[in-house]
Order: C-alpha cells, then sequence, then structure tokens
C-alpha cells in the first residue's frame, strides 16, 4: 500500500512531459542533453572532480529517481552517491579532441533507467597541456537548458573557490517545492485560466500544421545535426534590421524561418516551436530544474510579405503570446485534442539561446559547446549567440525519420540564403525569393527551320527516297510532296489559308500524312480528330475549333453535318477547284491545334504555331539521333501529338515512316514481328504500351527485331519495375528514351536516357530539357521555358494561370506551368512526382497514386495496378487499390503486406479490387475517373480476422476512458484520449493479447481498426521472421489450445453435494504442500479422504503417505482409517483410474482438492502438460455431473511480472507474454480451464501460493525448494545472487489452513492469493544470513554463476535454470521474475476472525530456517559461531516434492 | 562615456521593446505579460551595463515589474557614482 509521506513527489508538467516521452521508447536516449566546456588553461583534474560532487550533491534535481505507481509517475529524491566523472588524458592520442567527442557520443547514445540510475553524468578530458574538455550529460527530466547553466556556472565558482582556497559563496538556489508549489499555485490562477482562453482562442480552428516534409514519423532516438557559424558579414546586418524595426535579432530569425517553411510547403499560415524558458519572475530563476515550455507561434505569410513585414508580424505575436508563455504546451494539445496520430499543434523549431555564459575556471576562460538539446521532432534551429562579435552558431537539427542528410544539407543551405537574400532586402516579397531551380536543356545544335522548308528540301534533293509506307503501299518524298501541294490547292479554294483552320479526321496512312502536309502547305493550321470518336464530341470539337473545312473520307463524311468538307477519296479529286497558295508557315502563323483529353471539364484546344513546331523538331531529332536511313513506325492516332513527332521528325530528317496496320497491335508479338519484316529502326509508342513490351521482352514471349536502334516512350509514368525488366533482357544496345512533355509544350519537353548503364536500379528519370528549353523547379512544380510553348488555347483569352512570365528569371520569359511535380534526383536529372492534383490527402498525408501504384507493381502477381482516393459520403477518406493480378492471383492481405513492408500506413489502400483489366482512356491511360466511378461507396468493410482484437482495443479504452460504444473506426486520441492513458491501454493490451505492445503504437495507429490490423501484421511478421530479440515470445499453440475447457464439462444433472463433505478427493498429498493439506483435512473435517497417489498398488500408494509424513515430521494421524490411498496417475486418461473406480468417485466425492503438479523450472510446457494441465480437465469433468467443488492449488508465479503489471489481482489472468516457463504456463493453463468452468456455473475455487517454506513453528526447510538450494550452495562459497527484490512467503501449516478453511467457506468462483503479508525483500534475507554468522557478498546473477566454484552443491536443475536465466542476458539486464503488489484482500477478508493468521517472515523465522539446515549438515556451521536464535528441533533429513517457486 | 541612465532614457528603452510610446509605459507592468522574452531582457541589460549600470540578466527576470527594475538600476547607479567597488 502507497503510504502517504514516503518521500515521493510528484512530477513539475514539463517533466511530466518529458517521462510520458520516454514512456513511448524507454531505450532510447533522445532525451538526454548534453554540453561539454573547453577549458582553455590547465585544470586540477582532483579539485575538479571534487567541485563536480560538491555541485551535484547541492543540486536537488539530480539527486532523484522516478518510480510508478498505478500508472503515475512520481520523483523520489535518492542521493547521487556512486557515481565517479570520467577522466581521461587523451594527449598522447593523434586527434584527442575526436577521441573526447566519440566517446561523448557514445555516453549520449546510451539509455538512462530513470527508475535506477542517476539521470547525469561527468566526464573529463585533457586534450592538451592546457586545454580540458569538460562533458556534461544530464536527462531532460531533470534539467533544462537553463538548469544546466546554473549548474556549470556553479561548478565553475566551486572550483575557482577550492583552487583560490577562497571560501565559497553560497550557491543561493532555491528548492525544487518551491517551483512545485509555484506552479500549483498558477495551475489554480485565474493567469491560468486566462492563458488558457488566449490559446484555445488562438487556435480555435486547429490550423493544419506545415512542415519542411510531408512524411510523418515517430520520435527518433538520434538525430542529425548541421552546424554553421555566421561571421559579422550575415550578423550585422540581421543586427542593424532588427534595430531598425525595433525588435530583436532573433524575431527576424523567426521570420526567416517562417518564410522559409512558406516557401518550402506553400502554407501560408505557419506554426512553429518556439521554446519558452518559462522562468521570467519565477522562483525557477534560482532552480536547477526542468520547467522549459514551448511556444506554438502562429504566424500568417504570403508570398507577398517581405521580411519587414514578416518580423514585425512576428514580434507582435511573441508580445502576445509571450505572457502567456507560463500554459503548458502538453496541456494545450490535450486540450485542443491534438495529441496521437498524425495531429500537431506546432511545426519547425526555433530556439535562440542568448544565454552566453561565460564560465571562468580559477581564472581560465572557456567555451561551451552544446551536444544534444534532446529529441528533435521534426526539424529545429538552434540559434547560439557566440561570444562579443563573433556572431552566431546555427546547428540545424532534424528527425533522421522525416529528413536524410542530404535534405538536411539542403534545407539549411535553403534557410541561409534566404535569410541573406531576405535581410539584404527586406522589402523583396518572399515570393520573389523563392528557391527555383533551372535545368536547362543548352544550345540547338544550329538555326530553326520550318519544318515545311525541310520538308521540301528531301522532295527537291531526294525525291525518290521512300517517305511514308503503309500496308505494302509508299510513297516518295517527291511524291508525296506533290499530292500534298495538290491538297493545298484544292483547300485553298475553299477558303482555307494562313489563319483558318483545317480539321483533319483521317485514320493513319498515307493520306493522312499528304493531308496533314496539304493543310500546311494551304497555310492553315490542322486539327486532328478522331474520325472514329463519337458523333457528340466531334461536335463539340467542331464548335470549338471552328475549322474552315473539314478533310476526311467519304465513309466518315456523315459526322460533320453542315461543316464544309473535303473528301481525300472523294471522284471529283481531279476536276476540283484549286487556287494558288500563300506563303505559309510563317513562326507565328499556327501549325496545328490538337485538343487535350481533359479528365475534367471541356476539351481545350492547345494551338501550336509554326515556330514551336520547328523548334521541337530541331531539338528532338537532334536529341534521338534521327538518321535519314532509319525507319520510324507511326504508331499513333493522329489526334495524339506522338503523331507529331513520329511524322514531322521522320520528314523532316528525312528517314522513312512506317505506318502501321491496325492488326498489327493485336499482340505483342505480332506487333514485334510485323516491325522486324518491316525493318523498323525507331519505336514510339505510348508508356501504357510498352510497359506490354517490355513484360513479354522480359519473359521471352517475344524478341525485339534484329535492326531496332530506339524505342522512345511517353505518356505517363514508366513503371520501374519494367523499366528494370527491360534493362535486363535487353541491354544498352537499344536505345530506349524516356520522354515527358505536356501538349502545351509541343510534344516532348524533357528526355532521359533509360538505356544508360550508370542508372540505379529502379529508378526512372525523365531525364532533362531538350535542347532549347528550360526547366524550373518552383515548390516543387515544373515549369517549361523556351519556344516550344504553345500560343494558348483556343478560344480562350490567355490563360494565366498556365502561361505566364516568370519573373525569377532574367527577363521574366514565359513559362507553362505543368501542374506536375518533379524533384531533383542526386543524378541531377528530373523525377517525375505525379500529378499536383492527383494529390490525395489522407490523414494529412499527402498521398500520390502513383508511388502506391509502383509499389504494387513490385509484386510478381500484380499486372496492372491503379490506386484511386475515394471520399465517403461520411466524409471519410480512403485509397482504393485496383488490381489486375498474375494468375495465380495474390489476396489482397497479401497485397496490403507487401505494400505494408514499404510504404507508410496512410498509404496502403483500405481496399483492394480486382478486376480483369483496368479501363483505360482512348489514349491508353488508365482512366481513373472511370474507376472512382466503378468503386461504389461500398458499406462496412467486412471485419476481417482482427475483429475480436479490436473489440479488446476497444473495450480497454471505453474502460480507460469512461466511454460507451467506441467504433473500430474511431480515434482514440478524437476521444480525449492521453499520453498517460495510451500507456495504461498499451500495458493492459499487453496484458490481455498476452503478447507486447508499445506505447508508440498506440499514437501510429489511433484507431481500433488500424491497431488490430498493424497487431496482425505484426503477427505475420514473426511467423514469418522468428527473429530472438528482447519481446516476449508467443504463448505455444499447444498452450492456447488446451486453455479450452471441454464443452461437455458444464453442471449436470446429478445430486449435487450438500451439508458438510462426507467424503473428499485430494491430489499430491505426497508433497510438501500436500500432507499438509491432508493433516488440515483431517483436523477440520469429518470426511474420508481419498489420496490420489501414483504408485503401482493401494499398499504402495499408503507408504508413500507415510514416508512423506514422516519426512516433514507430521505426526501420522491416529484415525489413519478416514485415508485411503488410491493408486492414480493423473497424467493418464480417467487419472490412471479403472472406469468403475473414476466412476465411483464422481458419484460418490463430496468435495475436491487438487494440489498435485509437476514442479520444473526446466521442462517445457508440453512435457508439463499431461500431469499439470489434462490433469486439471480430468478432475473438473469428474466433477461436473455433481457439481462437486474443485478447489485448485496454483501459484503466483503465474501472475505477470511487476515489469508487465504494477498488482496481481486476485482474479482470473487473462494470458500475458510473462508466462515463458513451462510450469507456468500449464498453471496458467489450468487456471483457465477452472475459470471457464466457474464461468458455467461450477462450484470452484483457486488458491495461488507463494513461496510456501517450512512450518513457522518448527523452521524444516524444504531443500529442494528453489531458493534454499541457491543459499546452500552460495553460502558455502560466500556469494549469493541478487535475485530479486522481493517475493511472499508463507509457512505451510498456515497455508494448509488457510486453504482448507476458504475452500470450505468462500463463494464458488473465488480467487484467493495467499500473500497476507508483505513481501521478503532478499536484501533483508541476505542481511540476516549475514548476521547469522555468515560472511557473504551480494553479486549480480550472472557474476555470481561465474564465480560459483564448480563443485558447489546445486541442484542440477536448479543450476541449468540459472544458465539459461544468464544466458545472453548483458550485465544487470536478468529478467525481472518480482512481482508488483499482490493483492489478498480475498484471503484477508476470508480468515477474519478464523484465528488462522499468517506470521511475517522475520529475523527469527530465518534464522530457525538456518538453525535447521546447519543441523541437517545442509549448511556448514557459521564461522563465526552465533547463538543459535531457535531451538533445535528439527531432526532426521527431509524430502519434499514440492517447491512452489 | 554613455549617458547616465535616466528614468526618461529607462522609458524609452522599454517603450521601444513593447512597441508602445515612452509616456505609456506602466512601470507597475510585470515584465513577462508585457511581452518581454528572455533576449529582450538580456538585450536591455546589455544596454543598460553598457550605460555603466551593473546589472544582470537574472537580476531583472526575477523581478517582476518594471518599478522594481527601475529601483535596482537607480540603486547601482548610485553605487558606482559613489564608487563602489
Amino acid at each position: 500500500m502507497p503510504d502517504q509521506d514516503n518521500g515521493r513527489r510528484p512530477l513539475l508538467a514539463a517533466q511530466e512531459g518529458i517521462w510520458t516521452g520516454q514512456q513511448l521508447d524507454l531505450d532510447s536516449p533522445a532525451f538526454n542533453t548534453g554540453e561539454y566546456v573547453e577549458i582553455h588553461g590547465p585544470v586540477d583534474t582532483t579539485v575538479f572532480e571534487r567541485a563536480l560532487r560538491d555541485t551535484v550533491a547541492e543540486v536537488e534535481a539530480l539527486n532523484v529517481r522516478f518510480v510508478v505507481d498505478e500508472g503515475q509517475p512520481w520523483q523520489v529524491a535518492v542521493p547521487a552517491l556512486e557515481w565517479r566523472p570520467h577522466t581521461a588524458d587523451l594527449t598522447g592520442l593523434a586527434d584527442p579532441r575526436a577521441a573526447a567527442l566519440a566517446w561523448m557520443a557514445r555516453d549520449m547514445d546510451r539509455p538512462v533507467d530513470l527508475t535506477s540510475e542517476p539521470v547525469f553524468g561527468h566526464a573529463l578530458f585533457r586534450i592538451a597541456e592546457d586545454r580540458f574538455l569538460w562533458y556534461h550529460r544530464v536527462h531532460h527530466i531533470a534539467l533544462d537548458g537553463f538548469g544546466l547553466a546554473l549548474v556549470a556556472r556553479r561548478v565553475a565558482e566551486t572550483y575557482t573557490a577550492l583552487v583560490e582556497g577562497r571560501p565559497l559563496a553560497p550557491n543561493g538556489f532555491g528548492t525544487l517545492e518551491s517551483v512545485r508549489a509555484e506552479e500549483t499555485a498558477y495551475r489554480q490562477s485565474e493567469r491560468c485560466a486566462k492563458d488558457r482562453a488566449y490559446w484555445m482562442e488562438r487556435f480555435a480552428d486547429r490550423p493544419a500544421v506545415a512542415s519542411l516534409t510531408d512524411r510523418h514519423a515517430l520520435p527518433a532516438r538520434t538525430f542529425l545535426r548541421r552546424v554553421v557559424d555566421l561571421g559579422p558579414e550575415d550578423v550585422e546586418p540581421l543586427r542593424a534590421l532588427a534595430r531598425e524595426l525595433s525588435v530583436t535579432w532573433s524575431d527576424v530569425l523567426v521570420a526567416v524561418t517562417a518564410g522559409y517553411v512558406h516557401q518550402v510547403s506553400g502554407a501560408r499560415d505557419i506554426v512553429l516551436s518556439l521554446p519558452a524558458m518559462g522562468r521570467l519572475g519565477s522562483v525557477s530563476l534560482r532552480v536547477p530544474s526542468m520547467v522549459r515550455n514551448v511556444l506554438a507561434l502562429r504566424v500568417a505569410v504570403e508570398d507577398g510579405d517581405g521580411l519587414r513585414d514578416l518580423a514585425l508580424r512576428v514580434s507582435g505575436e511573441l508580445r502576445a503570446g509571450l505572457p502567456h508563455q507560463r500554459y503548458r504546451y502538453e496541456q494545450l494539445r490535450r486540450d485542443l485534442k491534438l495529441v496521437g496520430g498524425t495531429r500537431r499543434l506546432s511545426g519547425p523549431g526555433i530556439n535562440v539561446m542568448p544565454f552566453e555564459y561565460d564560465l571562468r575556471f580559477a581564472g581560465h576562460r572557456s567555451t561551451v559547446h552544446n551536444v544534444s538539446a534532446g529529441p528533435v521532432d521534426d526539424l529545429s534551429v538552434n540559434v547560439y549567440d557566440r561570444a562579443e562579435g563573433a556572431g552566431l552558431r546555427i546547428a540545424m537539427d532534424a528527425n533522421p525519420g522525416l529528413y536524410t542528410e542530404a535534405e538536411l544539407a539542403a534545407h539549411q543551405q535553403g534557410l541561409l540564403r534566404l535569410l541573406r537574400e531576405a535581410v539584404a532586402r527586406p522589402g523583396r516579397p518572399l515570393g520573389e525569393l523563392r528557391p527555383l531551380t533551372v535545368l536547362d536543356g543548352g544550345p540547338l545544335p544550329g538555326p530553326v527551320r520550318p519544318v515545311l522548308a525541310r520538308i521540301a528540301d528531301h522532295a527537291a534533293r531526294r525525291g525518290g527516297a521512300i517517305a511514308v509506307e503503309h500496308d505494302g503501299r509508299s510513297v516518295t518524298y517527291g511524291t508525296l510532296f506533290g499530292d500534298a501541294r495538290a491538297v493545298a490547292q484544292r483547300l485553298a479554294a475553299r477558303g482555307a489559308g494562313p489563319g483558318t483552320l483545317v480539321a483533319v479526321a483521317l485514320p493513319r496512312g498515307i493520306e493522312a500524312v499528304t493531308a496533314i502536309l496539304g493543310v500546311l502547305l494551304s497555310g492553315a493550321a490542322y486539327c486532328p480528330l478522331d474520325p472514329a470518336a463519337p458523333a457528340s464530341r466531334t461536335a463539340a470539337l467542331l464548335e470549338d475549333a471552328g475549322p474552315a473545312v473539314v478533310l476526311t473520307f467519304a465513309a466518315h463524311a456523315a459526322a460533320f453535318g453542315d461543316h464544309p468538307v473535303l473528301l481525300l477519296d472523294g471522284e471529283d479529286g481531279q476536276d476540283d477547284e484549286r487556287a494558288p497558295l500563300a506563303s505559309s508557315g510563317a513562326s507565328d502563323d499556327l501549325a496545328y491545334v490538337i485538343y487535350t483529353s481533359g479528365s475534367t471539364g471541356k476539351p481545350k484546344g492547345v494551338e501550336i504555331t509554326h515556330g514551336a513546331l520547328a523548334h521541337f523538331v530541331t531539338g528532338a531529332a537532334h536529341r534521338y539521333g534521327l538518321r535519314r536511313d532509319d525507319r520510324v513506325l507511326q504508331f499513333a492516332p493522329l489526334h495524339f501529338d506522338a503523331s507529331v513527332e513520329e511524322i514531322f521528325l521522320t520528314l523532316c530528317t528525312g528517314a522513312t515512316l512506317v505506318v502501321r496496320t491496325d492488326d498489327m497491335t493485336e499482340s505483342v508479338s505480332g506487333l514485334l514481328d510485323a516491325c522486324g519484316r518491316l525493318g523498323v529502326s525507331f519505336l514510339d509508342l505510348p508508356t501504357a504500351y510498352w510497359h506490354e513490351v517490355a513484360y513479354a521482352v522480359s519473359t521471352g514471349a517475344a524478341a525485339l527485331p534484329e535492326g531496332l536502334r530506339a524505342v522512345i516512350i511517353g505518356g505517363e509514368a514508366a513503371l520501374p519495375e519494367r523499366v528494370d525488366r527491360w534493362r535486363k533482357a535487353v541491354g544498352p544496345a537499344v536505345r530506349l528514351f524516356n520522354t515527358y512533355g505536356p501538349t502545351e509544350a509541343t510534344v516532348v519537353a524533357t528526355v532521359a536516357d533509360l538505356h544508360d548503364p550508370d542508372l540505379a536500379a529502379g529508378q526512372v528519370p525523365i531525364g532533362l530539357p531538350l535542347p532549347g528549353l528550360r526547366a524550373a523547379v518552383l515548390d516543387g512544380e515544373l515549369h517549361i521555358v523556351g519556344d516550344a510553348l504553345a500560343r494558348g488555347y483556343r478560344g480562350r483569352v490567355a490563360d494565366q494561370a498556365r502561361f505566364a512570365p516568370l519573373p525569377r528569371l532574367t527577363g521574366s520569359p514565359r513559362a507553362y506551368r505543368t501542374g506536375d511535380l518533379v524533384r531533383l534526383g542526386d543524378d541531377g536529372q528530373l523525377y517525375f512526382g505525379g500529378r499536383a492534383d492527383d494529390e490525395f490527402k489522407i490523414s494529412g498525408h499527402r498521398v500520390q497514386p502513383a508511388e502506391v501504384e509502383t509499389v504494387l507493381l513490385a509484386h510478381p502477381g500484380v499486372r496492372e495496378a491503379a490506386v484511386v482516393g475515394q471520399v465517403l459520403p461520411d466524409g471519410t477518406r480512403r485509397l482504393v487499390a485496383h488490381v489486375a493480378a498474375e494468375s495465380p492471383a495474390p489476396g489482397a492481405a497479401e497485397l496490403r503486406d507487401h505494400l505494408r513492408a514499404i510504404l507508410p500506413p496512410a498509404m496502403v489502400p483500405s481496399a483492394v479490387r480486382f478486376t480483369g483489366r483496368l479501363p483505360r482512356t482512348a489514349s491508353g491511360k488508365i482512366d481513373r475517373n472511370a474507376l472512382l466511378a466503378a468503386e461504389a461507396p461500398a458499406a462496412a468493410e467486412a471485419p476481417g480476422a482482427g475483429g475480436s482484437v479490436e473489440r479488446a482495443i476497444t473495450g480497454l479504452w471505453e474502460q480507460v476512458l469512461g466511454l460507451d460504444g467506441i467504433a473500430a473506426g474511431d480515434d482514440f486520441f478524437d476521444l480525449g484520449a492521453q499520453s498517460l492513458q495510451a500507456i495504461q491501454v498499451a500495458n493492459r493490451l499487453g496484458v490481455e493479447l498476452g503478447r507486447e505492445v508499445r506505447v508508440a503504437w498506440l499514437f501510429q495507429y489511433p484507431t481500433a481498426a488500424e491497431l488490430a490490423g498493424f497487431l496482425a501484421h505484426e503477427d505475420h511478421k514473426d511467423r514469418r521472421d522468428p527473429a530472438p530479440g528482447p519481446a516476449a515470445p508467443a504463448l505455444p499453440a499447444a498452450l492456447l489450445a488446451d486453455a479450452v475447457l471441454d464443452e461437455d464439462i458444464r453442471p449436470g444433472g446429478g445430486t449435487r453435494p450438500t451439508g458438510a463433505p462426507r467424503r473428499v478427493l485430494l491430489t499430491g498429498a505426497t508433497g510438501f504442500v500436500g500432507s499438509h493439506l491432508l493433516a488440515e483435512l483431517l483436523a477440520m473435517t469429518d470426511a474420508e479422504i481419498v489420496c490420489l497417489v501414483r504408485a503401482k498398488d493401494a499398499a504402495e500408494a499408503t507408504e508413500r503417505l507415510r514416508t512423506s509424513f514422516a519426512g516433514q515430521r507430521l505426526p501420522w494421524p491416529a484415525d489413519e482409517g478416514r485415508i485411503t490411498a488410491v493408486p492414480s496417475d493423473l497424467s493418464r486418461p480417467l487419472l490412471g483410474l479403472s472406469a468403475d473406480r473414476f466412476a465411483e468417485l464422481a458419484a460418490g466425492c463430496d468435495a475436491i482438492w487438487h494440489n498435485a503438479a509437476t514442479v520444473s523450472i526446466m521442462r517445457d510446457y508440453s512435457s508439463l502438460r499431461g500431469a499439470n494441465t489434462e490433469a486439471t480437465r480430468r478432475l473438473l469433468g469428474m466433477a461436473a455431473e455433481r457439481s462437486v467443488p474443485v478447489h485448485l492449488v496454483s501459484t503466483l508465479s503465474v501472475a505477470p511480472p511487476r515489469s508487465h503489471s504494477p498488482e496481481v489481482p486476485e482474479a482470473f489472468l487473462p494470458a500475458h507474454s510473462g508466462l515463458v516457463y513451462g510450469y507456468q504456463q500449464s498453471k496458467w493453463a489450468s487456471e483457465r480451464l477452472l475459470e471457464q468452468a466457474a464461468e458455467r456455473g461450477l462450484p470452484v475455487t483457486l488458491h495461488r501460493l507463494g513461496r510456501v517454506t517450512g512450518p513457522a513453528g518448527t523452521g524444516f526447510v524444504n531443500q529442494r525448494d528453489f531458493l534454499w538450494s541457491v543459499l546452500r550452495s552460495g553460502i558455502p562459497a560466500g556469494i549469493l545472487p541478487e535475485l530479486f527484490e522481493a517475493e511472499v512467503w508463507t509457512p505451510v501449516d498456515y497455508v494448509a489452513k488457510a486453504v482448507v478453511r476458504l475452500s470450505l467457506t468462500a463463494a464458488a468462483g473465488t480467487v484467493f492469493n495467499h500473500a497476507p503479508v508483505p513481501q521478503v525483500r532478499l536484501d533483508d534475507l541476505y542481511d540476516w544470513v549475514q548476521e547469522y554468522g555468515y560472511a557473504v557478498k551480494r553479486l549480480p546473477l550472472g557474476r555470481w554463476r561465474e564465480e560459483l566454484p564448480r563443485s558447489a552443491d546445486v541442484a542440477a536443475t536448479t543450476g541449468a535454470f540459472l544458465d539459461s536465466w544468464t544466458a545472453g542476458s548483458d550485465d544487470g539486464d536478468e529478467p525481472d521474475l518480482g512481482l508488483g503488489r499482490v493483492r489478498a484482500d480475498n484471503v484477508l477478508r476470508g480468515l477474519e476472525d478464523t484465528g488462522i493468521v499468517c506470521p511475517e517472515a522475520d529475523r527469527a523465522l530465518v534464522f530457525r530456517y538456518l538453525d535447521h539446515c546447519v543441523q541437517t549438515g545442509a549448511l556448514p556451521a557459521p564461522p563465526e559461531k552465533k547463538p543459535l536464535a531457535g531451538k533445535p528441533v528439527s531432526q532426521g533429513n527431509s524430502e519434499g516434492s514440492r517447491s512452489d517457486y | 562615456m554613455a549617458e547616465p541612465l535616466t528614468l526618461a532614457v529607462f522609458r524609452a528603452d522599454l517603450a521601444e521593446f513593447l512597441h508602445q510610446r515612452p509616456d505609456d509605459v506602466d512601470l507597475d507592468e510585470n515584465p513577462l505579460l508585457a511581452g518581454l522574452d528572455s533576449l529582450r531582457i538580456t538585450t536591455l541589460a546589455e544596454r543598460w551595463r553598457a550605460a555603466g549600470v551593473q546589472v544582470t540578466f537574472l537580476e531583472l527576470a526575477e523581478r517582476t515589474s518594471f518599478g522594481e527594475w527601475w529601483t535596482l538600476l537607480s540603486e547601482r547607479q548610485a553605487g558606482v557614482s559613489r564608487g563602489d567597488a
């Protein structure tokens, strides 16, 4: 029972925050903070050590331990005595400073156990004759940065006084109690309420918190750091600007940081985390302690703001917020329900430390260097004001779970760049200071010539060369050009000419190419229409485009209604009217208009000029290395701009265009074979189609044609998996160009060489801009600059959102904003990152479906995948994966596991739909709209296998939160859960599920459904990868199966026993406890006692009972006629009895005491289940028909250890991970069977015993007892092991009385923990052993085993057990077998007024036991002979069959 | 070398950091509630030390009104003028 005044004190709120953080990851060293002071002068290390010891002794906050009681942390004052500073003279080393820093890093990396270790550490390194480094580490729970500085100052004072032999001034430190009192007073103050109201209003809308990353991660154990020193050239302008604005330089730095977060994230509402000292006007100014708070600083930032505006805004916000800085940040998060999951109150941190401490050590000056400022959640900018004039040091710390070294470096550079630029031009809008990456495609290889001029050249000079082939026909350049002129003249006669548009609705073919050239020669622009498009779409496009003429075949003419039509296959072709041609193809004239398929809204006609087309052709032909002898497949329909690339690149080069026939694409191998036959050397394929080609080629289902030189792909993102397949199968021999380009930038803007052998596997860049183009990356979005941009959209005023000048580039050139996100790879190439508007936000994560698809496609069973974001009617957002699978198809669970292994949880789709083929748009792209439409909002997902775990989770939350009806999808933290409660739930859930449940997981998976899913996944992982680790082993499957009581064991219809029992059954009567039970049953009842004894016949059974009594020096009962010894074997069916005997006992017994058990600390469960678990089942089976009471004797060792559960309830126990030994497991399973019997109405009671010691009166010792065998081996060797802290001791005579009495009187179903007295502390026991006269030293268990002489008399199994216990455990890392507080209320209540009282184990009792050991020769007499405390009553040797540990 | 620290200068210094007019500075106000932070107080302490008044951050930070600051500063200044060493 926790007493009220045991010196423990509640934690300060700030400490509680740290404590909770540490609980989330007990092995994390992240809360170590540290610094080192470089002392510029010689140091007397002995005096320094004394100064350290004196100072530590003065600082209350350093002399503490932290204990937990019922989930609440407390601080206990414990003088730190056993510590020494580490001192080392490193002057002999090549690099003493590096060695010292490495030592510090290692020390900083060591987690501190707050319950048992000092919270601090010191080291003093001599790195040169007159140069020392004093290192000081302290857990953040004890001191904050200011507290650390107070301590450092005192060490300097003390050292100086000692060296100079002057008296030391008082330290002036206040007490921790005064800080606590102040905090308590504050919490109850009106001020606190006002502060709360301020913050609640400021954050009432719970703004989204922007950061420098979209990722989320748990707090990490380490952090990345980059340090830079700013010299006067940077700091002076900063200070000057601050002075000019009447703000502090830190306000300016905060403003720059907010501006930088705005630039990177695009967010206009920035919330920074500002550590606040929290000490102004407070007693804590003079108390080394942890009171630091964090201020959430919310600043609005617009692109139009300059640093001047922002600094003033920050300063104003600080003036408004600082008066409220006492209100705890953690509390505000709870108030705002911003706890758990990915909820945040504030983003990146900025910590400005103005305290430059100028410490003098006996006159020697020093400099302070921070080693760690504590854990880094996201990213924090720590600014240290260095000595006068020396400028600022900026240490940027980042969570390695969120940032790579390279990213941190980039952010450091970005922040510094913004700082310098903005301080230099504080009036300049931030939008103009945004970081901009520009990639330049380089100059064009030569002058840009109009396409028609180039084609005319080929017609003139090489008129006989084949220009186009199609389906066995071909046309030379000369013929083509001539035919095109004829078409042009006919068009001109119909009014086509410069400034007009001619629609071309033709299938691929020579006629189509001729028509296109004809249109251009007429001076008009062409607009390709799909001749097979639905009439409504064609009508809409015609309406929008307004062509002068439609060029088509007679077969399609009907679709064009009233529009003037020119039929290319018309009979009147020859006689058709012709008109002379105007000059054509001026750079600013339109060449074509292509309608983009526009997934939303109306299609838009993109207008491309001759200049843009020529620019593209010049750059692209050079880039691809297209030659006159190449044969290029014309694959694309004309209304896709890929056809522009195919046709114009080929014809402008003078190569041959090979038009594909419709049947060529029926199969991949068909296409490749045809290409082979046709001698195609250049293939231009839509990426979606190429994916099939790559797959077929990689599997050998198809082969690339001999003459193929290059493949150009484009249209959508290429899948890394297919690219890798291709590269493996094809190698660099065939060039593979991955192209990217919006129609608005004329077909292709960037190209990557995927055949480049230097490209790493899995990398699919989109490369660099074509010659003549530049790519500008602004806020992640790609902008294209150059002469290949479209003029605009047909019929619309200039689209300023898409086409606008980019003022950040010299001359403000016109740029096209693509809406595509890209990143710059380490290789300097661009990588596609998805559509800015495809991005789907889910639980705060920005998810790019493409990323999920890529991972899905890496699964060998997935052929096609598309992921879409869906918003359900109730507003729930989720991802749905659509998958076309290979055979055999993988299961949805398998795919989700696969995704989970790679992606964060938010990116794993909640639903997986299988389909034969994914719907595609006309252009072959996956039709996401169709998928979204098909995905009808489903009802609740069918509960999976996690159903019962989900219920367990929601059940526990209901208990802890005091709420009803929590659903699997409810977010605990939305319901108001707090960290402490999460810790409670994690602990209880761990017990309930019999497995480890980390607190951090609850934060990561804040709904029952997510957590259950994650746990199921973890299980799955464990099964696949049974790594031996510190995690508790899962319970054996056989155990869980055995723990289920047979369905037919239920109260039957037989006559129930009433009144005093006439005949009872006892098992295990030959054991240590059993023989006492037998004695008590004889004494307390009048019944006949049937003892089931393992023996071959009744005579031997009786003889064993007698022997056992004699061994325990129990008098053989006078009324031995009441004892019936029955030979049996509990591990066998029917308990080894004949069927008749079994039936007879079932019919005639009035009660059963089941005490027998095979006790072995080494054997595993399978070898114990028969005798222990199954015997219980059989006895319950025997008892069921007549509802005979069954009283089971069990052991407290089934309870979870203290590390799992702070107390042992007097109740049945769910499975827990502390059940690691076979014996425990078998007894737990027995209890479970009894529990189910109780639930079904059978009158059972359960008795758990602790260590059962000899009768208090006699001092008899059960020599087979585990602890006594340890004592027997250790005492002669003079060493005893530190086994546990304390345990329950109960003398056997008391136990037997209590069990029998309580069994006869208790209500059915009662559980008794026979631990009615305080536990015996091992330390006390060993003290008593020492007082008895044995000189013994206490050692950690591992060392004890090592030092124990081989000959030591320790029972073989005990020794083996101890070996297995210590094996593989490091020093001080033994499992804690100690129990928490053992509840024994039922026992105490049940024995009230019975006169049965448990004697407390004390010195006298232990002396009596030791006397007994000496007299029996089990122990040598103590060398320092002490008068024997007890009476020498024991005699003879002893033998028990039971030890109750 | 520096100007002696007068109440008017003191008020002007505070006013600058509080973004108020010197006359509006309320000497009864708590520096914390006025919105000052440790850097501002450090800066003020530096400024006043430069004016010849030996005062530390800690001494200012633990006082709970500007009036108390002025009392401390005037005492220190008097001490200096007496040649206190």
